[in-house]
């Protein structure tokens, strides 16, 4: 058997993937304007009150962030699936972790990235001081990359199943707790003129600790929910 | 040798074998919980002495902290079932996972309502974003979400294959989630008001409590049992042992 060398088969899925998203060049957009709706609603709902909004500004664009991600969770593999070519993947001699963990990287590239650089946007719309600002970006280049890999380990799980929207944000939400709490709890302590780095560190470690695991969790639940 | 353990347990893993041994056990399990319910109620409404901070409004705790202990010893026999069925494929561990998890998410939703009856005398609030109360919300929601994966699948055996599997995920997540909202919560306020120390509870008042842990114990056998026979019923509806259960109590 000759097989592809793992490297160019990593590249292949990336590129795959990549241009994939790149020719539904709207479908990168929906997450964005869907950030900038919500955080707008918020004035509105609150009043327009610059000390009210500045406190609950990190919150809320967390908030924001995460259930963005989550819209746009349950595509990850969806026309994959439909189209047969996740099928083609699990058969093929490339390890399936490695081959998925390609797939959560190009989709984090194409729904995380985007909404990672509107984030100071949306963030200075709420009045965020610009000082926090790069903390709530390093909180973000965390703790995306983080909840994108959870959530495919839940979506390969939902694999199998019609409707999963509901049931998604159900089953993600005990396991982005933990995440939410530290990436908030970063902004908030940077805001109050407090180190900020013990959070951002945790942070860090669980993504490590995911990056290693979530791959391999999600090659195992996908073969559960495909009974492949 | 003890050799006769382990050949009885293979022999009980079968479907028809655990039908009838689970027949045997669930009334006399159901009694046990019923009579050790009503002992420890009687001691810990009646008997049991006011206590002299919170009078009799702490009498809430014979259900509320028995309630809490099941929440999660029921999530723990679920997550060993749901481990035993996904290495082993053992059917008899796949239902037992999955009909463990109504019986813990309703436990679970008893101690938050208990909970939140009892605070709103005691903390003048029904609800507080206390670590242990934000614990046992997200415990409820891992409840559910194993509950609701494993109706959205088509086919029962994969749909309890991928809930073993998320059941797996949340007992990792579940001390993570502890100590994240323990954490959060000093950063934000210490609590102001503590729950009552459970080293310093009298005997009269740990007697009842004890025996109405034993009673939700044989109350969760009980439930459990009931819920596989029917669930082995359906599942194994074409086999032959089934066939004859039905000729017969269909007669009588």
């Amino acid at each position: 058997m000759n097989h592809a060398p793992l490297g160019s088969a990593c590249a292949a899925v990336l590129r795959r993937d990549l241009t994939l998203a790149w020719r539904r060049r709207g479908d990168i957009v929906m997450p964005v304007l869907y950030a900038l709706i919500v955080i707008t609603l918020f004035p509105f709902a609150l009043g327009p009150e610059e000390a009210l909004l500045q406190r609950i500004a990190g919150g809320a664009v967390l908030v924001t962030m995460l259930l963005a991600m989550l819209l746009a969770l349950d595509a990850m593999f969806r026309s994959d699936i439909e189209d047969g070519s996740l099928e083609q993947l699990i058969l093929s001699p490339q390890p399936l972790a490695l081959m998925l963990g390609m797939k959560i990287l190009a989709h984090w590239i194409t729904t995380a990235l985007p909404l990672i650089v509107i984030a100071p946007l949306l963030a200075g719309m709420l009045h965020l001081p610009t000082a926090v600002m790069p903390v709530l970006v390093y909180a973000l280049l965390l703790s995306t990359p983080l909840l994108s890999l959870l959530g495919a380990v839940l979506v390969a799980l939902t694999a199998g199943t019609r409707r999963s929207g509901m049931l998604l944000a159900l089953m993600l939400l005990p396991l982005c707790v933990p995440v939410v709490i530290f990436a908030a709890g970063a902004v908030a302590a940077a805001q109050q003129g407090l180190p900020w780095l013990a959070p951002i560190a945790w942070l860090g470690a669980a993504l490590v600790m995911a990056l290693v695991l979530a791959p391999l969790a999600c090659a195992t639940a996908l073969r559960i929910a495909l009974d492949a | 040798m003890a050799n006769w353990i382990p050949l009885w347990v293979h022999k009980l893993s079968s479907p028809p074998n655990f039908y009838r041994f689970a027949g045997v056990v669930r009334p006399w399990a159901l009694v046990l919980a019923l009579v050790l319910g009503a002992i420890a109620l009687y001691g810990g409404l009646v008997l049991a002495p006011a206590d002299y901070q919170q009078g009799d409004a702490y009498r809430i705790i014979f259900i509320h902290v028995p309630c809490a202990w099941m929440s999660l010893f029921c999530y723990g026999m679920m997550a060993i079932a749901s481990f035993i069925s996904l290495v082993w494929r053992i059917k008899l561990a796949e239902v037992v996972a999955m009909e463990s998890a109504p019986i813990g998410a309703a436990f679970t939703f008893i101690t938050l309502v208990t909970g939140s009856l009892w605070g709103k005398p005691m903390w003048g609030t029904w609800w507080t974003w206390d670590a242990r109360l934000t614990s046992e919300l997200v415990l409820l929601f891992l409840y559910l979400g194993v509950i609701g994966l494993y109706h959205s699948f088509e086919d029962r055996r994969q749909g309890a294959r991928a809930a073993a599997f998320l059941a797996i995920i949340g007992i990792i997540n579940v001390p993570i989630v502890h100590f994240s909202v323990n954490w959060w919560n000093t950063l934000h306020q210490g609590s102001t008001i503590r729950i009552l120390g459970p080293s310093k509870i009298s005997t009269a008042m740990l007697w009842p409590l004890l025996t109405m842990m034993a009673a939700t114990k044989f109350y969760y056998i009980a439930s459990l049992f009931g819920r596989v026979r029917t669930d082995l019923l359906s599942m194994e509806s074409g086999k032959d042992w089934v066939k004859q259960i039905a000729e017969r109590e269909g007669h009588a």
